[in-house]
Order: C-alpha cells, then sequence, then structure tokens
C-alpha cells in the first residue's frame, strides 16, 4: 500500500520549479489572511481545488480526507465561543449564538482546510529531493532544508507502520471497536511503544545508511535535478502577484470580504 | 594483487553488552576477491560489516581494540562519509536504505555527495541502473518496486559509487529464488571487473563461487578457507549453527565418497557412479493422503481486493479452502498477494467482493474478539506488536485483552512460554532481546490465545539455520495437537519438509494449489512464479522419487534397494 501523497504524474504544475511553487504556496497563505467572510474564502478555495485538478492530484486531498473534515468541524465548534457578532440568532438559556460568529467559524474552517490543500499542491506535485534543492537555493541552510524534506518523507513511513502496528494488536485482542472514550484512551500504550520504538529504531538506521553513501550536512554536494526557472514559471508567481494586489486592495481599499472587523 | 582489506586483532564490544561481539579477528582480504561470510545469528557477521566502513566505532559507540585497514586507510582516521568513497556498504534492511523518491534519484544521491559534475553523474546513473537491470524502471518510485527490484537498487546504488570495495550483508534474505539469482550474477560480474567483494549470507548456495569462506561464530572467524573445504566440513558447520548443503548430507548418509555442491554435482555423480538408483520406470505417485480432515475452517469464495485508493486488484477471483489440520505453505513472488490473502483470514481486510467464511460463518459477521480467538495472526516484524515492559506481560496481553480470568491467563501464558523455549525470560524486558528471541515472544504472544488456526508471515526469515529448524518443528508440534498452520514463506525447503500442502500466488491469482510432492514436481509451474526447488528436491524430481528432504530420499532409496535385493 502506498501511502505517499506525491503524485506521479507530468503536469505542467509538475513542471515547475520548486521555488515557484513554495513561494505560490506562501501568496497563497497570504491571500486566504486577507479574508473572512466565508464566501470570500470560498471562492480562494475553488481555486485551489481547481490547481489540485489541474495537476491530477485530488488523490491525495482524498487521504487527507478526516483530517480537513476534522479541521472543520473543530473550528464550527470552538470560534463561536470566542467570537461576539452583533446579530442574534439564537438564545439557548442565556447563551447567545451570533450571526457573525457563525459565518466567522465557518471561514476560519474554510481557512485551515485551504491552508492544507495548498500544502498538498506542493506536496503532491514535488518531488522531495526537488522539495530541498528548492529550499538551499531560497537561501535556507543545507542542514534545515534537508531536515524538513526528511520530516515530511518519514510521514508515509510511520503512517504505514502505524497502520502494521494496529493490524498486529488487533490480532492479539485489542478491541479498538468499543465506544466508550476511556477505555480508547489506555488502549493507546499498546499502539503508541511500537510506533515510538519502531521510529527510532528506522531513523537510526537511516542515518547510518545516509552517511555510509557519502553524506555529511557539512558537506559540498552538487544537485543532480538543478531547478531553474522558465517562461511559465514567471507567468504563474506574476499572475499570483496580480491576484494577491487585487485582493489586498478588495480587503484595504473596498473593505469588502469581512464579517468581524480588526480580525485577520 | 595488492591487499584490500586487513583487520589485525579486532576486538568490539557494544556499549551495554556483556560479551565482545567480535573478538581478536585476524584477516586480509586481497583485492579482486570475494569472499562469503557464515555464521549463526548473533555471531558478529554484521558487526564486522559495520567496521569495515567505520560505522564501528564511530557511529555505534563501544570499545574497540585493534584495527581495520581499507585500501590503507584506517578507518578510525576517517570520517564515515569520507570511508564511503572506499568502502561500500549495502545494509540488510533495504527499505531504510532507499530513502529517495525514484529509481534514478536514489542512485544520484550518492553522485552528488561526491561532487560529481550532471554529465559524469548521468553517465554513472545510465550504466549502474543497467548493470543491475533497472533500466526500464529508471523513472519509478521507489515504493512500486518489488523486494527484489528494490534489494537490486540498493547495490546499484552503491556501485555507482565506484568504491574499492563492496560489502554486502545478507542482500539475499526475504528474496526468492530468481531475485536470488539476480544478485548471485551481480556479483559475478563484480568479480570480472576484480572489485572486491564481501558478503554476508545465511544460504550455502551463494558461497560456492566464492573465493573464500569464512566462517563466524561467537565473535571469532573459525575457519578461511575455499567454499569446498568450508563448505565439506559437515562437522564444523553443525557446531556452528549454519544449514550444510543437502547434496553434500544426502552423499554422505549414502556412504558414497563423492563430495557434490548442487543439484548438477549430484546428478552427474550418480550418473557416473552410482547408476544403480536410476530406476527408469519408478513412476512419482502422488499419494500423500490429504492430512487435513475432511471439514474446512477457512474458505474464500469469489473474492476480490483492492485498496480504495488504487485501481488494481491485488486479489483476483480466489477461490479457496483450507481444512482443519493441515500445514498450508503459501508461496509466490514478493508483491503476488500473499500477505493480502492471509490479513483476510481474520479480518484485518475486509474483501472489496466476495467473502471469506471461517468455520462456515462469515468472517465479517464475527466481532473481532471472536476471531482472534479462532485465527491468530503472527506478524513478520515482532517490533510491530512488542511494547510491555516484561516478557511474562506481553505474552498474556492478548489473554487479558480477551477477558480470560486470573487463572486461565496463568496456565496459557505459562504454557506458551514454555512451548516457546523462552522459559527463564519471564521478568526479562522483550526490547533487550534478539530478533529470533523477539521473534519466539511475539509468537507466543498469540499461541497464549490458543486460536484454532495460526498464520505466520515470514515466521523465518531473520533467523539462522539452528533457530527455523526449532521454530518449524514447534508449528509441526503443534499441528500435531490439532492446530492448522498457514505459512508465508520464501525458503523452499521450509514449505518442501513442513508443509502438507502449497499454494502458489502469482499477481494475485492462484497458480497452483495441492499437496506438497505435487507442487514441487511441476517445475515449469513454479518457475512461473519465480520458485525453484530447492537442491535436493531437484535430485528427487530427476529421480522421480518421492521424497522431499535429505532423510526421506536417502530412506526410500535404501528400502528400494533392500526390496529388489530380497
Amino acid at each position: 500500500m502506498n501511502l505517499s501523497l506525491y503524485q506521479d504524474k507530468d503536469t505542467w504544475i509538475h513542471r515547475l520549479d520548486p521555488r515557484t511553487k513554495i513561494t505560490g504556496i506562501i501568496l497563497i497563505f497570504a491571500m486566504c489572511l486577507c479574508f473572512n467572510d466565508p464566501i470570500y474564502i470560498a471562492i480562494l478555495t475553488l481555486g485551489v481545488l481547481f490547481i489540485l485538478f489541474f495537476a491530477r492530484s485530488l488523490k491525495s486531498l482524498w487521504t487527507l480526507r478526516y483530517i480537513l473534515i476534522l479541521l472543520f468541524l473543530f473550528s464550527m465548534i470552538i470560534w463561536p465561543f470566542f467570537v461576539k457578532g452583533k446579530t442574534v440568532w439564537l438564545c439557548i438559556k442565556g447563551f447567545y449564538i451570533h450571526k457573525e460568529s457563525i459565518l466567522y467559524a465557518i471561514a476560519m474552517g474554510l481557512r485551515l482546510s485551504t491552508f492544507v490543500m495548498a500544502g498538498m499542491i506542493l506536496i503532491s506535485t514535488t518531488k522531495n529531493e526537488d522539495i530541498t534543492n528548492g529550499l538551499i537555493m531560497m537561501g535556507l541552510p543545507y542542514p534545515i532544508a534537508f531536515a524538513i524534506s526528511t520530516a515530511l518523507r518519514l510521514v508515509p513511513t510511520f503512517a504505514g507502520a502505524g497502520a502494521t502496528i494496529v493490524q498486529a494488536q488487533i490480532s492479539r485482542g485489542l478491541d479498538l471497536e468499543s465506544k466508550n472514550i476511556f477505555k480508547r484512551f489506555s488502549k493507546f500504550i499498546p499502539l503508541a511503544v511500537p510506533i515510538f520504538i519502531i521510529a527510532i529504531r528506522y531513523t537510526n538506521l537511516l542515518s547510518m545508511a545516509l552517511e555510509s553513501r557519502g553524506f555529511s550536512p557539512a558537506s559540498p554536494r552538487t544537485m543532480y535535478r538543478r531547478p531553474y526557472m522558465k517562461k511559465n514559471d514567471w507567468i504563474v508567481l506574476i499572475s499570483l502577484l496580480i491576484v494577491f494586489v487585487i485582493i489586498l486592495y478588495i480587503r484595504i481599499f473596498l473593505q469588502a470580504g469581512i464579517v468581524i472587523k480588526d480580525r485577520l | 594483487m595488492g591487499i584490500a582489506i586487513k583487520i589485525d586483532s579486532l576486538h568490539f564490544k557494544y556499549r551495554s553488552a556483556s560479551k565482545d561481539s567480535l573478538a581478536n579477528i585476524n584477516s586480509e582480504i586481497k583485492e579482486g576477491n570475494f569472499v562469503v561470510i557464515f555464521g549463526h545469528g548473533g555471531a558478529g557477521k554484521t558487526t564486522l560489516c559495520f567496521s569495515m566502513n567505520g560505522l564501528i566505532p564511530r557511529f555505534l559507540h563501544g570499545e574497540m581494540k585493534g584495527n581495520v585497514f581499507v585500501k590503507n586507510k584506517k578507518t578510525t582516521d576517517y570520517r564515515i562519509n569520507e570511508m564511503a568513497k572506499t568502502v561500500g556498504l549495502v545494509f540488510q534492511d533495504f527499505e531504510a536504505q532507499l530513502f529517495c523518491s525514484n529509481v534514478e534519484l536514489e542512485v544520484a544521491f550518492g553522485l552528488e555527495n561526491l561532487c560529481l559534475n550532471i554529465e559524469e553523474m548521468e553517465e554513472r546513473i545510465k550504466k549502474y541502473i543497467d548493470f543491475v537491470g533497472l533500466l526500464e524502471k529508471r523513472k519509478a518510485q521507489t515504493s512500486s518496486l518489488s523486494g527484489g527490484q528494490k534489494q537490486r537498487l540498493a547495490i546499484g546504488a552503491v556501485l555507482a559509487m565506484e568504491p574499492d570495495v563492496v560489502v554486502m550483508d545478507e542482500p539475499t534474505t526475504d528474496l526468492d529464488p530468481i531475485g536470488k539469482n539476480h544478485i548471485l550474477s551481480i556479483s559475478q560480474m563484480l568479480r570480472n571487473k576484480k572489485r572486491t567483494l564481501v558478503m554476508v549470507d545465511t544460504d550455502y548456495e551463494v558461497a560456492m563461487d566464492a573465493d573464500y569462506v569464512w566462517l563466524m561464530k561467537d565473535g571469532e572467524v573459525v575457519i578461511k578457507d575455499s567454499p569446498r573445504q568450508v563448505l565439506t566440513n559437515l562437522d564444523l558447520l553443525k557446531s556452528c549453527g549454519v544449514m550444510v548443503p543437502q547434496t553434500l548430507e544426502f552423499f554422505k548418509k549414502m556412504g558414497w565418497e563423492e563430495m557434490p555442491l548442487n543439484s548438477k554435482e549430484t546428478i552427474m555423480h550418480i550418473k557416473e557412479n552410482h547408476p544403480e538408483i536410476i530406476v527408469p520406470h519408478r513412476t512419482l505417485k502422488i499419494n500423500r493422503k490429504p492430512v487435513g480432515s475432511e471439514k474446512g475452517i477457512i474458505e474464500t469464495k469469489d473474492l476480490y481486493f483492492r485498496y480504495p485508493s488504487s485501481p488494481d486488484d491485488i486479489l483476483k477471483n480466489l477461490n479457496l479452502k483450507i481444512y482443519e489440520g493441515e500445514i498450508v505453505a503459501i508461496l509466490g513472488q514478493n508483491g503476488s498477494g500473499k500477505t493480502t490473502l492471509a490479513k483476510h483470514f481474520n479480518r484485518l481486510l475486509r474483501p472489496t467482493s466476495g467473502e471469506v467464511l471461517i468455520k462456515g460463518r462469515k468472517t465479517t459477521d464475527y466481532k473481532q474478539h471472536e476471531l482472534a480467538r479462532i485465527v491468530g495472526y503472527v506478524f513478520q516484524n515482532p517490533d510491530h506488536q512488542i511494547f510491555s515492559s516484561t516478557v511474562w506481560d506481553e505474552v498474556a496481553f492478548g489473554l487479558k485483552m480477551l477477558g480470560e480470568d486470573e487463572k486461565n491467563i496463568k496456565k496459557n501464558t505459562e504454557e506458551a512460554i514454555f512451548v516457546t523455549g523462552l522459559t527463564g525470560y519471564e521478568n526479562k524486558s522483550p526490547f533487550l532481546l534478539t530478533k529470533g528471541e523477539r521473534q519466539r515472544v511475539a509468537f507466543a504472544s498469540i499461541l497464549s490465545i490458543k486460536p484454532e488456526v495460526i498464520v505466520l508471515d515470514e515466521p523465518t526469515t531473520g533467523l539462522d539455520y539452528a533457530h527455523q529448524i526449532s521454530a518449524m518443528n514447534m508449528l509441526k508440534e503443534l499441528n500435531n495437537k490439532g492446530r492448522t498452520i498457514v505459512i508465508i514463506t520464501h525458503s523452499m525447503w521450509i514449505a518442501e519438509q513442513f508443509a502438507t500442502r502449497v499454494i502458489i500466488m502469482k499477481d494475485g491469482i492462484i497458480i497452483a494449489d495441492g499437496p506438497t510432492r505435487d507442487i514441487f514436481f511441476d517445475e515449469d509451474v513454479l518457475k512461473e512464479a519465480s520458485l525453484v526447488p530447492s537442491q535436493i528436491v531437484r535430485v528427487s524430481n530427476w529421480l522421480k522419487t518421492q521424497s522431499l528432504s535429505v532423510d526421506e530420499l536417502v530412506e526410500e532409496l535404501k528400502g528400494e534397494s533392500f526390496s529388489v535385493s530380497r
């Protein structure tokens, strides 16, 4: 079973320079921060979904569906407690629910999910080595760039190990089907201990293998896939910048796309 | 010829270990030589490999005495990444040593560290991917490769750095016979290029082409000699816990003088010197009674399976019935669907369509803990389940989960610990045990539940010969007491000697299913699944005898000659 989020396709988005994609994702993050009206953010979400569609990477979204749904629900539940609006919709036993706070909660849920989805564009279309190389060429020190890309790479590995551990313990009668949440918590230890042990063993072995292949974070090395900027890269970057400027204009000068003022 | 490796009274003791892992090793390996290292589990083979590129003592700390020189470079004077130019090390665990996203980048990784320019890299990548036979897979994702391909990639990635010395730690375990032959042909090509090659293995077939074979026992090199000299020293091999070449044992037990190392030599010697055992009218009768009862315990009906995120069926229309009391071996290449099938037996996976019946009832109608009592599943890697602080707790875990009472927990745990030979280990921490011992703990923890069917995924990988035999005898014993056993294995001789029935899978389909003798006689079908019978069964097939092991063959032939003379 392949748990990696990278989609091995050949679309124009895959072929973009990793630096373009990293900068582009940061720009999309910034755009999401401009609005707190759910409709405006939903438009951005749609845009990101379109990009994922063109990158033929909607599949990796499906892999993360539970995380996305959880993020959305969680913010829907939490935000109305902290942000008060003006228009009262409901009053239950002295507890007011405001129209604006609900809208804001939806917006925040969408924003978080859009963050994740935008990140998915990068991870699903860029090889790990390209992310490392891109980060280095953007000026990050090698050890940090390598640490980031290794962390990304290890996620599917450990997710796979986790799945096997769950199966191994179920085979021994560990009952994960029971509903009681406290009982479930105590069943966490048989799952957590093996994954820690496996993670430690694995990273130890990995670093031995890295060094045995001549790797040292301090030494200079060459790049087999040195990224370079092409025409498409500039087109993407400039169009994203234009969109960002328009969004800033809408927010600052037209004061649109906001349900609650003085909040991001 | 110069000296490639010089080991000078080397001792090594791991930090926290109580005794030396390597003791007084003095050796020299000439340039261009091929050396195979044999030994029981824990003999110090891997430790010796690690000392050759400086991982010991630079990465794995401990007490080291003596010196190792590789190409006149003292390993302690250089950093590991500097030694990498001189010594290439292929690790036993090939999953952990592949960390790039596709084949060409994996090969490029080492070259980038050598600071080669793009043209040089391009040239070497092409050359070495071709060398290990992965040219069509050049752009393929590493995770999509089969076990054998991964192993070859790991070797190719090391070779591309063109080190003077290549050290491989058990590169052929986990591989089926054809995958093994691939690796062997690579070692042959390296020899032609006058590269020095050191290889640890557990399979004597690997050793036949070597210049020297070293036999290790308890941290020492007991003997260094030509393969023929070492492999024909049966008593020494046995005392070191290494598998004895079957054909040699066969000749010895027949009282014949020749020393054939493989089936080809055996057949040649028989033709020349012992033609009396070639009986033209002998016909292979498949009349081994099915050992299992008539009662089916596991049944699959039109079983299809695919992972939700994948378009390809992993299991395609499987119809299978396993009977009570059988020992079934499931064979097939990596990725043929063996493990996927077995995981359906206790509903770790649910069929995409079709159904799996346990005792006539659909697995989906059972509660998970009910199934755990009927079908026990032992995973390949014990580290996926061990979490308790003592062996006792680990073994008793399943019983506690299933809500047994104190008395039963105590009784069953004691029994499982006794059967697996772990008596005396009850209060030890399972994390500090060796791999073989951890495997037994994992097995005991399933056994304590007393399931009627025990499914084992690769129960013998990572175990040396002596432990493989004892593990299999234990299973045989349980089978005699009525348990049904299903094993997934790569090891031909284990299937031959212990299974009553063999199922061969390829690409999610069962291509052969029948009594063990029957299946191993049909070498064409085996070949289709990249399998080859063991040396002795190849001889037995040629003779058209019923036997599947050395002892059986000797008995059968002697019995025949007795009846003829009468």
